[in-house]
């Protein structure tokens, strides 16, 4: 994303004032595109790469020598550990672990998780459906919560339900997810005085279930969490959505628009929104990245067992190849969220290839 | 400017190719997303680089005309842009309300060795019964030890608004310093910072902070260097374009021509012109940063013999103050935590928005 | 569209969403409960544990955490049990055992009723197999191989006996704590390392229950074995559920989603107040079968003689030791930070185990003293300096690391305390919480840690942890070591009662051990937690704990807590909370709907009123 390389695209996007030179012949466009989402991916590799090597490297520092802590407390022979030490490559030289590892990442071979003996991949497989599940149901509503009222803000700017919805909007931002999820347990989980608990205090189901009574259980189980993370994360869109669209109403086209006679219902829907999303497409596609990542807090609090749980477990022990293979799976979530949301921008500019 | 585009003659473009750039790092700055908090107002957009292009000229007038017109000294044109602010600031009451929330707040905490004493966080000593609903001795109840809730709550004001301030400081200047170097100094030094910034962009946040803590002794400056040194990016960005706006500016040519070294234009032209939005960025990343420590403080990777109120948190959960239902040990430090931080929030949207007035949006 | 359609899409679509968070909350409610409550509508009887650490490994040949031994310890039968009584050995699948003469040389007689869960016939050929795995497969040997590292043989002669030969003679041969598996499954088990056992299901096993589920960080589930030879289970499921944080679990107790929390390792005070008070709910607070220590570092060394670690010289003046203990208020400790949950620490064993329970003579008693500990300090040569911090031999001031648990909120409380109480005596503190306190533990870089064991029945394992023999080869090796203590005198009593096959005369030399280990002052211990859990009545009739008055029921040395369970009959609170919770759903539904529709209609008033 050096700013350096930004191909025609992005500077169409920032050249507003210059939008009648760029409308190009299209082939030249789709070139320039090609251009600018080969660097783009180009770009990402490289992150990609530089995330392998961190992730190595960093988690080697965490003080702890896994083998001695899977033994500890129970007598070990010498030749016992240099057996374990030989069993998780740890006897070899450091640099030789490190080309063992990238080799194995590439082929989608994460090693073998210390504690629970069992492949980083198969343990990360029977999580992730979990995280996503929850994060995915959390993200649809809020993008959708926040673009709706960010939208019906912005075109009330300065009115008594536009500062209401920013204020909540700011205010709930400010509030630490964590704090609010064991309040909504307190409230709604274990209730309050009269006020019964509607909702399971954690976890994702109780277990048993066949069917239909199992969809049932585990959307029972997912209300509160979604809604904790929901409070949390709608504001930004929303905020986003309004000052995309603040600064949309203020352009010449509208003003035309409206002369027109166009409904102000149609010259919202019709021109002002789609073109005001943009930023907002941008933020959609970085924030599904980040929940992923930024899930930990709500999965601790509701005990929902997901990818930031394991990340936590595997970070006290420390279980080497797992958290290396968390933090791989978090920050790639990220770039590939990151590029997409790159490449995807141009495309969806109204007034880039028409 | 590349290709496709043909450099409009007018008075902008000068700066258009400084306001490409931040195009581009305004969507980099949503793409932070964890700690940009009020994204929306700094990059509301990447088009919101008109805005900022125009923010730019204007500063760019008002350097232009202090250079030309006769020196007057440098204090007095600084007071009468503090006044100009003020006046402006003035004008935002969300604004407003958010500084004289932070302006209590600061009281509260440097009064706080004299209000409520560093015995309050003592346990051999504590005054009640452990876990005591509020009474007119305990207004807020007592914690696990049977120490005063609303003493604790005071006194970990401080060790919040401390971290949450020097993590800020921190994040800002390392931003501030890979910003402005590789907006200076073009070519590779410039590839591989910015290089470095992205990589450091696409970290979760979270997830990295948790691994330095994890690497690091249990220390209030653990936590801090945690904080600061995975947030950083976003300004490190914002920064870079404004630098790169600033060093387009003509004057910039002739402080070069007339043998200005690079520590000359840097600390001389372009700190100047950059530090108003190191101000709103350090204002908006506290309240980030206040957050950030709550959380580590939460999941029990601060120091655990240092109140704060992410650790007086941490303790009730411990405790089991939420199946308890002792709400007077969970609500207290939640609200003080967000309270702050909504107040550092609107004050740093305020001051954007004095800085950056088209986007009108904190209004 | 007009602007009134577009009103009316939004509203039918926030109705809609409303409608099924309602519904789920409303119509969940009655369906969630009905499989964990003790009378489902099946018939089905199920009992709920609500644990908190996640599996490790299902295999008896990895497991090592407590919850994953306690199942598979319902999943195989042991040779020998523990009585819920006193503990004394009672027969598992051996139901007669004996020494030879020269003490090398155990038989034991396996039953010939049990049969493991596919039909077919528990003999004396699975036990030997299961052993001469341990013995022979390094892999099999993770978890429970210190069992088998003085066997020299075991032969099965015939299905019903079972020979196992010895090196030297061993005093633990009825407390070998071993799941025998069955040899028809596991022999076709090709890496020990890697197999789970968590893949088909049900397990082939043949203790009272047979495992069926497991979903990682989810829940295990079991049902009873009728063929176990002991008699069927009461409850017909067992399930253990999965809660990552304590206070969600004592919150679903409450509510009736499980039948029974333990804490790990015991409910906070605050949770056991609460729930004293709650309806259908039993606080078992049993005496516990852990000590909770403070231990020094005697400068860590190999059995090579190498030392290495960095533990405070200071510590190692046996006066200093006992002025540091002197001044921990253990009564402040217990009445603070256990509330009452807790007992006063004096020997080395809990009090539970009274065989072997020794507590100090008056003269001997380290009591709380902080006067007396100032005056041994100043003895030992480490004066106050002008600003009241005492100096060590360098000339700085003495600044102690300890070492404590981050998961632990006990360690950070006591913690605290001892900031303060040392403080006083003018020694600093320094609290260093870890969630992995491993690394520097076993390489020797702290002054003083937190320390905790759960005792066994038979004594012998904590005991050994403190002998010269549990050193490390070299300092890079790992060992059994607790804390690097290596006493001669200390070493002759621990072999003498390893040898020593009469029980009383056993004991005594255990209690002159644990009188050699207090004098030593490097294991103080403060208290003796007790175990606190608790239970809903209205699921549990009955249940056994171990031993029989005043014990506890979760991690038990065998079976009986689960196995022993009686469902309460009637479920009174059937429809109640499950009822209430439909009409308070369809409550809130209804509310949450009229404030939607309210506001909605306010807002098409308030957009007419914008318009142009």
């Amino acid at each position: 994303m050096t700013a350096d390389a930004a191909p025609p695209p992005v500077e169409e996007v920032a050249g507003r004032t210059t939008g009648a030179a760029v409308r190009g012949p299209r082939a030249r466009t789709a070139a320039a595109y090609l251009r600018y989402g080969a660097a783009k991916l180009a770009g990402a590799a490289v992150s990609l790469f530089a995330v392998l090597v961190t992730g190595f490297f960093l988690f080697r520092l965490i003080p702890g020598d896994p083998v001695k802590t899977m033994t500890g407390g129970r007598p070990v022979s010498a030749e016992q550990l240099a057996q374990y030490r030989r069993e998780f490559g740890l006897d070899l030289p450091l640099w030789e672990q490190f080309a063992d590892y990238c080799r194995k990442a590439l082929t989608g071979d994460l090693g073998t998780s210390y504690q629970f003996r069992a492949p980083v991949i198969d343990k990360i497989t029977e999580a992730l459906p979990n995280t996503l599940l929850l994060t995915g149901t959390a993200f649809v509503l809020y993008t959708v919560l926040g673009i709706v009222l960010g939208t019906r803000a912005a075109w009330r700017h300065g009115r008594l339900g536009d500062r209401i919805h920013t204020g909540l909007a700011l205010t709930l931002y400010s509030v630490p997810s964590f704090w609010l999820g064991l309040l909504l347990i307190v409230v709604l989980a274990v209730g309050v005085g009269p006020v019964p608990g509607l909702f399971p205090t954690g976890g994702m189901e109780s277990g048993g279930e066949e069917g239909l009574a199992h969809v049932l259980d585990v959307a029972h189980h997912l209300v509160l969490p979604v809604v904790t993370l929901v409070a949390v994360e709608y504001g930004q869109t929303l905020l986003v959505t309004r000052s995309a669209l603040l600064d949309e109403m203020g352009s010449d086209y509208l003003t035309t628009a409206r002369a027109k006679g166009l409904r102000d219902d149609l010259v919202r829907r019709r021109h002002a929104v789609p073109n005001a999303l943009l930023p907002t497409v941008t933020l959609v596609f970085i924030n599904l990245g980040r929940t992923v990542a930024g899930v930990i807090l709500v999965e601790t609090v509701f005990s929902w067992p997901g990818l930031g749980g394991l990340f936590y477990q595997a970070l006290s022990v420390p279980d080497l190849p797992l958290v290396q293979g968390l933090f791989l799976l978090f920050a790639s979530a990220v770039i590939i969220m990151n590029t997409l949301a790159d490449l995807v921008y141009p495309l969806l500019d109204p007034r880039v290839g028409r | 400017m590349t290709t496709g585009v043909t450099p409009p003659a007018d008075a902008r473009g000068a700066d258009a190719r400084g306001a490409d750039v931040q195009g581009a790092d305004a969507r980099g700055a949503d793409a932070q997303g964890a700690d940009a908090r009020g994204a929306d107002a700094r990059g509301a957009d990447a088009r919101g680089a008109d805005a900022q292009n125009a923010a730019a000229q204007d500063a760019s007038a008002q350097d232009a005309a202090a250079h030309a017109g006769p020196r007057r000294p440098a204090w007095q044109r600084r007071r009468r842009a503090a006044a100009r602010f003020w006046r402006q600031y003035r004008t935002h009451r969300a604004g407003l309300a958010g500084l004289a929330a932070l302006v209590l707040c600061a009281l509260l905490a440097l009064t706080a060795p004299l209000a409520v004493g560093s015995d309050v966080a003592g346990v051999t000593d504590a005054p009640g019964q452990p876990l005591a609903p509020p009474s007119g001795r305990f207004w807020l109840g007592t914690d696990r030890y049977g120490r005063d809730l609303l003493g604790l709550v005071v006194w970990g004001s401080r060790v919040s608004l401390l971290v949450g301030l020097l993590a800020a400081v921190l994040s800002v200047a390392i931003g501030a310093a890979v910003g402005i170097t590789a907006g200076h100094f073009r070519g590779a030094y410039a590839t591989v910072m910015m290089r470095v910034t992205d990589w450091f962009l696409v970290m979760p946040t979270l997830v990295l902070a948790v691994a330095l803590t994890a690497v690091l002794p249990r220390s209030l400056g653990t936590v801090i260097l945690a904080i600061g040194v995975t947030t950083w990016p976003t300004t490190a960005r914002l920064v870079r374009a404004q630098t790169l706006a600033v060093e387009a500016r003509p004057y910039i040519e002739r402080a070069r021509a007339l043998g200005g070294g690079h520590a000359h234009v840097m600390t001389r032209h372009v700190l100047p012109n950059v530090m108003p939005l190191v101000l709103a960025q350090t204002t908006l990343m506290v309240s980030s940063s206040i957050l950030t420590e709550a959380t580590l403080a939460f999941l029990g990777l601060g120091d655990p013999t240092v109140v704060s109120w992410g650790g007086l948190l941490q303790d009730a959960r411990e405790a089991g103050a939420v199946s308890a239902g002792d709400w007077w040990y969970l609500v207290p430090p939640g609200l003080a935590i967000a309270g702050v931080a909504l107040a550092f929030t609107l004050c740093g949207r305020a001051v954007e928005t004095v800085l950056n007035p088209r986007l009108g949006v904190a209004r | 569209m007009s602007r009134a359609d577009q009103h009316g899409r939004t509203a039918r679509l926030a109705a809609a969403g409303v409608a099924a968070l309602a519904l789920t909350a409303g119509l969940a409610t009655p369906l969630n409960p009905a499989p964990q409550r003790a009378a489902a509508a099946d018939g089905k009887k199920t009992l709920t544990v609500a644990v908190a650490q996640s599996v490790d490994s299902l295999s008896p040949f990895l497991a090592t955490r407590l919850v994953s031994t306690s199942i598979n310890r319902l999943m195989y039968e042991y040779l020998t049990d523990y009585d819920p009584g006193d503990a004394h050995p009672v027969p598992g699948l051996a139901t007669r055992w004996s020494p030879s003469a020269d003490k090398l040389t155990w038989t034991y007689t396996i039953r010939s009723d049990a049969t493991w869960s596919d039909g077919r016939k528990v003999t004396a050929e699975d036990a030997a197999w299961t052993f001469t795995k341990m013995m022979t497969d390094e892999k099999a040997a993770t978890a429970n191989g210190s069992f088998v590292a003085n066997f020299r043989e075991v032969t099965a002669p015939s299905p019903t006996r079972l020979v196992i030969r010895l090196k030297k003679p061993q005093a633990t041969m009825t407390a070998l704590d071993v799941p025998i598996v069955p040899k028809h499954v596991w022999e076709k088990v090709g890496d020990f390392s890697k197999f789970n056992n968590d893949k088909s299901f049900p397990v082939v096993g043949d203790g009272p229950f047979v495992l069926t589920a497991y979903k990682p960080d989810s829940y295990v589930r079991l049902k009873a074995n009728q063929r176990f030879w002991r008699g069927a289970p009461k409850f017909d499921e067992l399930v253990f559920r999965y809660y990552k944080d304590q206070d969600a679990a004592v919150a679903a107790l409450r509510k009736g989603e499980v039948s029974f929390v333990a804490g790990s390792p015991s409910l906070t005070p605050a949770q056991a107040a609460s729930l004293k008070g709650a309806k259908h709910i039993r606080v078992n607070d049993a005496p516990g079968r852990r000590f909770y220590a403070l231990a020094v570092n005697p400068g860590a060394r190999a059995k090579d003689g190498q030392k290495f670690g960095d533990g405070d010289p200071s510590l190692l003046d046996v006066r200093v030791r006992h002025a540091l203990f002197l001044a921990v208020d253990r009564k402040t400790i217990i009445d603070k930070v256990f509330q009452g949950h807790a007992v006063e620490g004096q020997g080395y064993i809990p009090p539970r185990f009274s065989t072997y329970f020794w507590k100090p003579s008056p003269d001997q008693k380290l009591a709380y003293d902080p006067a007396k500990a100032a005056r041994l300090l100043d003895e030992a040569g480490y004066r106050k300096n002008a600003e009241g911090r005492r100096v060590g031999k360098d000339g700085k001031p003495l600044t102690y690391r300890v070492l404590c648990h981050a998961t632990d909120p006990n360690d950070k409380a006591v913690g605290q305390y001892l900031k303060e109480w040392w403080g006083k005596l003018g020694i600093g503190v320094n609290l260093d919480c870890l969630d992995n306190v491993t690394d520097p533990w076993l390489a020797g870089r702290y002054d003083l840690a937190f320390d905790g064991w759960s005792v066994n029945p038979d004594p012998d394992f904590v005991l050994s942890i403190h002998t010269c023999a549990a050193l490390p080869d070299t300092p890079k090796d790992t060992a059994a070591t607790d804390n690097f203590i290596c006493d001669k005198a200390y070493d002759r009593l621990y072999a003498r009662q390893l040898a020593e096959y009469d029980p009383a005369k056993r004991a005594d030399i255990v209690q002159r051990m644990e009188s050699r280990l207090y004098d030593l002052g490097y294991m103080n211990v403060m208290a003796y937690p007790n175990a606190v859990e608790a239970y809903r009545t209205d699921q549990i009739a009955s249940i056994e704990t171990m031993p029989k008055d005043a014990g506890n029921i979760y991690g038990q040395d065998g079976y009986w807590s689960w196995w022993s369970a009686v469902p309460a009959d009637s479920d009174p609170s059937s429809g109640g909370p499950g009822s209430a919770g439909v009409i308070a759903g369809i409550a809130g539904g209804v509310v949450v709907l009229t404030a939607v529709g309210a506001f909605l209609a306010l807002r098409r008033r308030a957009t007419a009123d914008d318009r142009e």
